[in-house]
């Protein structure tokens, strides 16, 4: 993907899929990362080794676009949660990777309502 | 008890229990007004200080700027609101600060309050011990909202400062004083953060969201102090909240979808609606569910309107924005950076010719050797280099069958430690070289190099100096010949020839990269010729062309 002036550096969309679900993971109101197969629409609890699902990576033109499919915590507020993921998996993977991220699309597929 | 003169503008309320010394043993719903009043301008007092310790420059920018209006939103939930049910109270608190909340601390501040008023639900009004266990589930519901918590924020000050209240709650029912041990822990707390979280100590700062925290604890503390808690300004002149949108600049905007689930959706009420709050707005359904599509500069605003009509799902919010990303691709370009002052492994290459030598220097290679076929350094010029070089840990690079053995003479000899990578060829050695990791020791360094060496063929293209009978060739003396990983293997009438001979030899097809090191007797057109050549019967690999300034090798080809 880039040529340093030393070689290659290759970074694989899984890498950075990895990264993400991190970055995401870490974020505040992320409760669970969704399948984003719509079709099996019921959300399950991924074990984390399978946390990549609900990460999307394309690259295009050496731009990274990354689609997230996330549960959000039920009495959050919503917009800003998605808006403080967005910026934060695009700061986090621009940090890391020196490659502009173009979009970070958040898509909410569930709410986890805690028990009160 | 309390006490619910209005405030005076300058002074976040008058005082419970200034009067006397008397023991506060019970906060009720107009307290608590006070309390949250109390945090909401003493944080005010504190926003810029706040948004000074901002680490990260892009999540979460301004901390308290962004906890300031939370609590505003909250405060104004319940500024007109007489009641005295505590449990009431916080719920409007809870509501206020969820609908208003802003950046990440906002959020977390939202779950605070609403594992606060989870706890006081009901309640008419609140004693120590239930303060404390209110405080505990706040932290809770504040932890329950993330994966993977990160220690070291707000998280841990809502934390730690729950359990100095339980503690507290133990021994006193005095609120007073259970709100001062959960302030002064608070305080120490946030000063651990640095120690819990290392981007806070690389910066040297102290986490802004669990200072916010700190901050609204303490100016709920001096009010009930009876100290005094001022405003900067009327609490009325609200920062402007235009201003405080980073996000919605000129050029960037949202791909804003959802689906409203209602009863008696009016459709056309609802497409004129989302028109009017931006572009490219798509509205379609039936009276029941509607699907919207919109790119607003606001993601919040068609929500937010969409929520008044009834269930949200499938809400999707797509970034648009391609003009800054041009900028970013601009500022991408980094300073190279200096190997040397970077490891501590040092690294000898033995090549000839000032091409190559500068391909190692540029490298990272702490010294080269001048040498190479029929001019192979001596063990003791080798050793000379290895002494010469910083450091104790040195690698060397021979780059020739022929000096391996040198080198391990002067690795014997060397009182550092050192370790030859028996490359045999300088494509081989340039492979190592980069294979070079700052962080990793030098045995496993070593390992790695040579594995990287391991993974690149090369062809060496020269003269014959004498006639032989090998690998069922002949070749005669002065005759231009190519050698395959440091094997005769094909012999031309030009160096081009046998060049391109030796690539058929190499499974050169099954690799992606051709690199062409020209020597000293051949010139740069010549060397594009040949590239030119090369890529004519290898058009899926891309080729390289390197002025290497070899004695003796025609070309030096490397495949990798």
């Amino acid at each position: 993907m880039k040529d340093s002036g030393l070689g290659r550096i290759e970074i694989s969309p899984h890498a950075i899929m990895d990264l993400a679900s991190q970055v995401v993971l870490e974020c505040y109101g992320v409760v669970n990362v969704a399948s984003k197969d719509l079709a099996s629409d019921i959300i399950e609890h991924l074990p984390f080794e399978n946390r990549q699902r609900g990460v999307d990576v394309h690259i295009e033109d050496d731009r990274i676009i990354i689609d997230l499919y996330v549960v959000i915590e039920y009495g959050t507020r919503i917009i800003t949660v998605a808006r403080n993921i967005q910026s934060a998996v695009k700061y986090s993977l621009e940090k890391a990777l020196g490659m502009p991220v173009a979009a970070v699309n958040v898509h909410v597929q569930d709410l986890r309502i805690s028990a009160d | 008890m309390t006490d619910d003169r209005t405030p005076q503008g300058e002074q976040a309320g008058s005082h419970p229990q200034k009067q006397s010394d008397a023991s506060f043993t019970q906060c009720d719903g107009r307290t608590f007004k006070r309390l949250i009043q109390a945090g909401l301008v003493w944080l005010q007092r504190h926003q810029a200080a706040i948004n000074a310790l901002n680490v990260y420059p892009v999540p979460d920018g301004d901390t308290g700027t962004n906890m300031l209006l939370t609590m505003q939103a909250a405060y104004a939930e319940i500024k007109d609101s007489p009641g005295d049910n505590v449990g009431a109270m916080a719920q409007k608190v809870a509501k206020g600060a969820l609908m208003g909340a802003r950046g990440n601390s906002g959020v977390i501040l939202s779950q605070i309050f609403r594992g606060l008023a989870r706890s006081l639900d009901n309640e008419e009004t609140f004693n120590a011990v239930q303060f404390a266990a209110a405080l505990r589930e706040a932290a809770t519901t504040a932890y329950k909202g993330v994966i993977k918590p990160v220690e070291g924020t707000i998280l841990t000050v809502a934390r730690e400062s729950a359990e100095a209240a339980v503690t507290a709650a133990a021994s006193s029912g005095d609120l007073r004083y259970i709100l001062d041990r959960v302030t002064s822990e608070a305080r120490h707390s946030v000063t651990r953060t640095p120690s819990l979280l290392p981007v806070l100590a690389e910066a040297g700062v102290v986490d802004a969201g669990g200072q916010g925290l700190f901050i609204i604890l303490e100016g709920m503390l001096r009010y009930m102090r009876g100290e005094s808690v001022t405003v900067d300004s009327a609490l009325a002149t609200a920062v402007d909240l235009r201003q405080l949108h980073p996000e919605s600049e000129e050029g960037y905007g949202y791909d804003v979808q959802f689906i409203i689930h209602g009863e008696n959706l009016d459709i056309e009420q609802i497409r004129r609606t989302i028109a009017s709050m931006g572009d490219s707005a798509l509205v379609v359904g039936d009276s029941e569910a509607v699907k919207v599509h919109v790119h607003a500069p606001q993601p919040g605003t068609p929500i937010a309107y969409g929520a008044t009509l009834g269930s949200l799902s499938r809400v999707i919010i797509e970034n648009m924005q391609e003009q800054y990303q041009e900028y970013i691709v601009g500022q991408t370009r980094r300073p190279a950076i200096n190997t040397e002052t970077l490891s501590k492994i040092s690294t000898i290459a033995v090549a000839s010719g000032q091409g190559l030598t500068k391909v190692f220097e540029s490298l990272g290679a702490s010294a080269v050797v001048p040498g190479g076929q029929t001019m192979n350094p001596s063990t003791e010029d080798i050793l000379k280099a290895v002494e010469g070089v910083p450091g104790n840990d040195v690698i060397i690079l021979p780059n020739n069958k022929n000096i391996v053995l040198t080198a391990e003479q002067a690795k014997s000899l060397s009182q550092k430690d050192v370790q030859v990578v028996p490359t045999i060829t300088i494509p081989q050695g340039i492979s190592a070289l980069l294979a070079l990791n700052y962080q990793a020791d030098l045995a496993t360094n070593a390992r790695v190099m040579a594995e990287a060496a391991q993974g690149i063929q090369t062809a060496e293209i020269t003269t014959a100096v004498r006639s032989v009978q090998i690998n069922h060739m002949s070749v005669q003396q002065g005759e231009i010949i190519g050698m395959v990983n440091g094997e005769l293997k094909v012999k031309g009438s030009s160096p081009s020839e046998a060049a391109l001979a030796a690539l058929g030899q190499m499974d050169t097809e099954l690799y992606e990269i051709i690199t062409l090191y020209y020597g000293q007797a051949i010139t740069a057109d010549e060397a594009e010729q040949m590239a030119a050549e090369i890529t004519e019967q290898y058009p899926g690999q891309g080729i390289e062309v390197v002025d290497g300034g070899q004695l003796h090798y025609f070309y030096i080809i490397s495949v990798e």
